[in-house]
């Protein structure tokens, strides 16, 4: 995986991706226990098009000319199946805005905070704030027909996953969950 | 309510402390456990149609 995202590191810098964070599943990992995934989702801030559309094209295109192929929903990058999710809406602006700087062994990287892990795992089967679909229509695998988790009940179990074992900032959380509207969803799942 | 039969409250207690041992590991150890996991889910999936790809985490692997 290191190999991956000095890849995915390069590309920044190219300004092939605005900026970059590992979610998902291996971000839960990253605060949690290990939990089984196959892909590596990563949340992407797109460059404005010329026409002001963002599109995941570019990169798509400077992968393969790099060698990587796709498969499926994802780019198989030094072994590992990424899975790009564009950001779009204010809960995954924010989370990857505020994205934790950390290390995988000695490549520098991101992941998006406990908090805001939580706060997306509350957001599913709501419409807004979702990552935006595909490279501009479709649908990133392992994410419902709202662009949410794939069932509610995934979502319930991030979120026990995260409140159990991870250590959450409670005063950000309660920021963040505030911020969005989803306290009441929060009290409703955590009673 | 019934108090938790011990040998089942030390079964729990055993799986929570594995639990929080596995979550405070470094996270490049926590990728190689997960896969672990993914070798040994991928025959299971794989024969249920499922199309899943094990990570390739060194060169050597490839």
């Amino acid at each position: 995986m290191e190999r991956t995202l000095h890849v995915l590191n390069r590309l920044e810098r190219k300004g092939v991706l605005g900026r970059y964070a590992i979610g998902g599943a291996m971000a839960a990992t990253f605060y949690a226990e290990p939990v089984l995934t196959f892909d590596l989702d990563i949340f992407i801030a797109l460059p404005e098009t010329a026409g002001g559309l963002l599109s995941l094209a570019p990169l798509y295109s400077a992968l393969r000319q790099e060698g990587y192929a796709e498969e499926n929903e994802c780019v198989i990058i030094e072994g590992v199946p990424v899975q790009f999710l564009p950001v779009h809406g204010a809960l995954l602006e924010e989370a990857l805005k505020e994205a934790r700087d950390t290390f995988y062994e000695t490549t520098p990287t991101r992941v998006l905070r406990a908090e805001h892990l939580v706060a997306i795992a509350l957001q599913t089967g709501r419409d807004k704030d979702l990552p935006a679909r595909s490279r501009t229509t479709r649908r990133p695998k392992g994410y419902g027909p709202q662009g949410g988790f794939a069932s509610a009940k995934a979502g319930h179990e991030r979120v026990r996953l995260l409140r159990e074992e991870a250590t959450l900032d409670r005063d950000y959380l309660a920021e963040v969950l505030a911020r969005h509207g989803l306290d009441a969803r929060w009290k409703q799942w955590t009673p | 309510m019934d108090s938790l039969n011990p040998a089942i409250a030390r079964v729990l207690a055993a799986k929570e402390e594995r639990r929080r041992r596995l979550a405070a590991l470094p996270f490049p150890e926590k990728v190689r456990a997960v896969v672990r996991l993914q070798r040994m889910a991928a025959p299971v999936l794989r024969a249920r149609g499922k199309r899943v790809r094990v990570w390739v985490l060194d060169r050597a692997e490839a």
